[in-house]
């Protein structure tokens, strides 16, 4: 599964929300998921994708945005844990 | 002078949803004490409870509901269903001279102890991002209000066990004095997880187990109350719209007392409650022997009985021996802060089917309480043209409401 199906998988578990909905220009707040929905999300997030989210604040207002948000999360900390076997 | 008419009440308790349920559990001496399972009950020493049977479900949709505490969740359904009966759910005239007074004692305790058993139980820093949301006092207050876009005066008021008659009394005063003319008043409790429960077990004031005869109030068997949960609404409106309207009319709030004892934090006197009980009659303008019926507080603790019964008998002197007094906790156990507006409730429509409810589980009344407390059994065709309900609090405030058909 890409991280859109991973995504997905949460948002229709937890919200109920119906697959058909998670278009990724969809807005979360429309989806009646909003800005403190997102922060509790994030921690499942974290659970299901194994990485941190980092506590500052981040502008995440559509499906797609969730979706890239994590991409570049994973692939940070993919590169970071690579750097850090590299120096040691 | 405006008066304030009675033309909905939505009820979430232990002895049903609607106002039917709960009237036909009241007038079978059914009580909705019993023991609760579930692992984590074990821990208390009496895990005894009336909790209220509520399908979550249908409240709100998947993403509002996980921003509601039990208690927001009670309060809300109770709204509806008072606002339906009022035939105002299609909406409401003016939003603007509309308001909400809601009483919690324990507001979204639940969710506090949920954020607890993460933070100091799992050891976890992830706490949800709604707690603040869920835990506050003024949530169930405020979703309701979003609910109809009610935009006057939007208050919760906190007095322990009696907020919610607080919040009825002070929103019928708005009514009378011109400032609103409709009003959305009670109050909601959810107190049934182990933190609060056992905080109010260190208390020694929780009943010992009996199954559903736990709650003995003025027996001498007596020792202690029940935790309940629940919320009730009711749905206040200037009576001359009310009835230009057409509105159906269930009752009307005639008189309203507050006193406030100042002696101990949790001892009651005497004087309080019968400066109060005195109060909401001057304010309904009414005699003592005009009251026919009056919902005690009643807690079945050591404490308030006797306080109470001589409390009732200082004021209703030689009308004492006529009137009949019960104490429907014995059934529906107390829900605190939303004690006041449930028994409020149940006094209104008690009144409107002219029956009385009874004082379940009084075999060996107690020779301090010797009033007539209408002894396990409810009394049918009843003429009851005014009703009392008292509710009185820790931290000394003693809270009256009388009704009339």
């Amino acid at each position: 599964m890409n991280t859109y199906d991973r995504l997905a998988h949460i948002l229709t578990g937890e919200y109920n929300l119906p697959t058909e909905k998670l278009l990724p220009e969809a807005r979360l707040e429309d989806l009646g998921v909003g800005s403190l929905a997102v922060m509790e999300l994030l921690f499942k997030i974290e659970d299901e994708f194994g990485i941190r989210v980092p506590t500052d604040q981040t502008n995440l207002a559509t499906v797609g945005d969730l979706v890239n948000y994590v991409d570049s999360l994973i692939a940070s900390q993919i590169s970071d844990a690579a750097s850090h076997r590299a120096g040691t | 002078m405006r008066r304030v008419a009675i033309t909905g009440i939505g009820v979430i308790s232990p002895l049903g949803n609607t106002p039917e349920d709960l009237l036909s559990s009241l007038a079978n001496s059914r009580s909705g004490i019993r023991r609760l399972e579930g692992e984590e009950y074990r821990r208390l020493a009496n895990p005894i409870a009336a909790p209220a049977i509520f399908d979550a479900s249908s409240v709100a949709d998947a993403p509002k509901l996980r921003m509601m505490d039990r208690a927001t969740q009670f309060a809300l359904t109770a709204a509806r269903r008072a606002m339906d009966q009022a035939g105002l759910s299609q909406g409401i005239t003016d939003p603007s001279r509309t308001g909400v007074f809601l009483g919690t004692g324990m507001g979204g305790a639940s969710s506090t102890d949920d954020s607890y058993r993460t933070l100091y139980g799992e050891q976890s820093d992830r706490l949800k991002p709604f707690s603040v949301l869920l835990a506050m006092n003024n949530a169930a207050a405020s979703w309701i209000g979003m609910e109809y876009g009610i935009t006057g005066p939007n208050l919760t008021f906190t007095s322990a066990c009696a907020s919610s008659a607080v919040a009825i009394g002070e929103a019928a005063l708005r009514i009378r004095s011109g400032q609103t003319d409709l009003m959305l008043a009670g109050g909601t409790e959810a107190p049934l997880s182990l933190g609060p429960m056992k905080a109010w077990e260190a208390m020694r004031t929780i009943a010992t187990e009996d199954p559903a005869a736990s709650c003995k109030p003025f027996s001498r068997n007596r020792n202690g109350l029940v935790l309940a949960e629940g919320a009730a609404i009711v749905v206040l409106e200037e009576r001359q719209a009310a009835m230009a309207r057409g509105a159906d009319i269930l009752g009307e709030i005639s008189g309203y007392g507050l006193s406030t004892d100042m002696a101990h934090l949790t001892h009651p006197s005497v004087d309080g409650q019968a400066r109060a009980m005195r109060l909401a009659l001057a304010s309904a303008r009414m005699d003592p022997t005009s009251i026919d019926y009056i919902n005690a507080h009643g807690t079945g603790t050591l404490a308030n009985d006797p306080v109470e019964t001589a409390a009732i008998k200082q004021v209703f002197g030689g009308h004492t021996s006529r009137l009949q007094v019960s104490s429907t906790k014995s059934m529906h156990g107390h829900l605190l802060g939303a004690a006041g507006a449930l028994e409020f409730a149940i006094s209104v429509l008690s009144m409107k089917a002219g029956m009385v409810p009874p004082t379940a589980h009084l075999q060996h009344p107690d020779p301090e309480c010797d009033l007539d407390y209408v002894a396990n059994h409810a009394r049918w065709n009843s003429k009851i043209e005014a009703v009392m309900s008292n509710s009185f609090a820790f931290g000394g405030t003693s809270a009256v409401l009388i009704a009339v058909h």
